[in-house]
């Protein structure tokens, strides 16, 4: 009988140091939903190329890049104290979150190719997002831009830069971004991008396709590590007509060192391309990493909620 | 020994059935916290909280996911999933506790409770003894407390950058509205 006894006291116990886990067992489905992955990227753009991010609504994003000369080659070097005299690029822009999907924006840059005195108009869209359970395994985030030159018309008729009508002052493009976050430190990209420039000089192609890819690799939870590639598709007669002309073309190349503070997004980077915008540096690089023809430049990126 | 059984049996089952009975629930508990600086007033809030009361034990729990915090600034809720709380790694807080000197919960009434008990926030247990208030009206029971939370005490880092923009010791506020657990 005394041993009936302490199992019942026994069951007793156990009941009573079960209530506890009941209340917790109640709610044990409460938390599996597909979460979306936060903070693939920290920035709307990677370097040059944009990341699937788009700013959240009635969120401002007031952004900087700038873009120095050659580091090295016939125009870096001490002289120009390693291209910090001379700017290749420079873009401001204010972009702006219209709901937490979409966001639009507004650029003047100083442009570095074919076309200077940029105005730039933007619009972006994520389409679908990664979600932590791997129900959905990408983000996927449409980009486009129609970018319009304010510089007075060349009066030479080969020129890029000579205007017949507005149409030729406009270019265009369109990019497709698929990024994923591997884990809480690595996140990659692939970018399809296709540039259209109304007016292009002889040889040279008005529709540019390219392939683009980038990464991140954050190693604290400030800072991070960016890599960013363009593979323009060109076709062999054009490559070789510039070659012949001593302006061969190059695949823009960047990487770059990310630091967070707050609200600032700061991106150090080194590129070969000499623009900012995609309308430029993917059908446009003709400066060479190899031959010196890389600069540092930087990307403020200040948010602000309104 | 044929009648014990049966008697352990009946013990049991009557003992499950209650506990059953016993509990109350709310699945929209609000918890909401507050960060004061000089420099910045940070407040977020959520009401996907959930949480339950034994009557019959005077146990309590409460859970929450981490990233159903709202903040008035989109970037702040990253940074703080992201960065703080790493909701990433340690997906929900969750408290469970008992509610010492347990008024009767079908009576009408303002009863001040003390609640004890262990909180887990950032993966870091740390036991609590905090202050709050039940208050029974039409046979329905509502669980209003307010307590600090050190950031430390949980290891949640703050960068010297922001020091000045997020307070060490953080006011929680807990309200839920029970109604008996179906």
């Amino acid at each position: 009988m005394k041993q009936v006894y302490l199992l019942l006291l026994g069951c007793c116990c156990c009941l009573s140091s079960f209530a506890q886990d009941d209340l917790a067992n109640m709610f044990q489905d409460s938390t599996k939903k597909h979460e979306p992955v936060i903070a693939t990227f920290k920035s709307t753009r990677i370097i040059q190329g944009n990341s699937i991010e788009t700013l959240k609504k009635h969120e401002l994003d007031f952004r900087v890049d700038h873009r120095f000369g050659d580091i090295g080659g016939e125009f870096g070097g001490g002289k120009t104290a390693f291209g910090l005299d001379n700017s290749s690029d420079i873009r401001i822009a204010f972009e702006y979150g219209v709901t937490d999907r979409l966001m639009v924006g507004l650029s003047r840059s100083k442009g570095a190719g074919g076309l200077t005195q940029l105005y730039e108009g933007l619009a972006k869209y994520q389409l679908i997002t990664q979600t932590t359970d791997n129900h959905v395994p990408v983000t996927v985030t449409l980009f486009g831009n129609a970018v319009a030159s304010g510089a007075t018309s060349s009066t030479v008729k080969s020129d890029a830069a000579y205007f017949d009508k507005f149409s030729d002052r406009v270019s265009y493009t369109g990019q497709v971004i698929i990024g994923r976050k591997f884990n809480r430190s690595l996140s990659l990209a692939v970018l399809p991008t296709l540039v259209h420039r109304n007016r292009v000089t002889y040889m040279d192609e008005n529709d540019v396709f390219a392939l683009g890819a980038g990464g991140r690799l954050k190693f604290s939870n400030r800072m991070a590590l960016l890599v960013e590639y363009f593979y323009p598709f060109r076709s062999q007669e054009t490559k070789d007509y510039y070659k012949n002309r001593g302006r061969e073309l190059y695949n823009p190349l960047s990487v770059g060192l990310e630091i967070e503070t707050g609200g600032h997004v700061f991106h150090i980077n080194f590129t070969n391309s000499t623009a900012i915008l995609e309308n430029q540096f993917i059908p446009e690089t003709t400066t060479s990493w190899l031959q010196g023809q890389f600069r540092w430049g930087f990307n403020i990126s200040r948010r602000f909620s309104l | 020994m044929k009648h014990c059984i049966v008697l352990l049996t009946t013990i049991l089952l009557l003992q499950l059935r209650t506990i059953a009975q016993d509990v109350y629930s709310c699945k929209n508990t609000t918890l909401s916290f507050f960060s004061a600086t000089p420099m910045e007033d940070i407040d977020a809030v959520t009401n996907k909280a959930v949480s339950a009361i034994n009557e019959k034990t005077g146990a309590v729990y409460f859970k929450v996911a981490i990233n159903t915090f709202k903040f008035k600034k989109t970037l702040m809720e990253e940074h703080f999933n992201e960065n703080y709380l790493e909701s990433d790694k340690y997906p929900t807080a969750e408290f469970k506790g008992k509610i010492l000197e347990l008024p009767d919960l079908h009576k009408d009434g303002v009863y001040p409770v003390t609640v004890e008990g262990t909180m887990n926030m950032h993966g870091v247990d740390k036991v609590y003894r905090e202050k709050g208030t039940i208050t029974v009206k039409d046979g329905k029971p509502t669980l209003d407390a307010r307590f600090n939370v050190k950031l430390v005490d949980h290891k949640i880092k703050v960068p010297t950058i922001v020091v000045k923009n997020i307070a060490e010791v953080i006011e929680v506020t807990v309200k839920g509205a029970y109604l008996p657990a179906s």
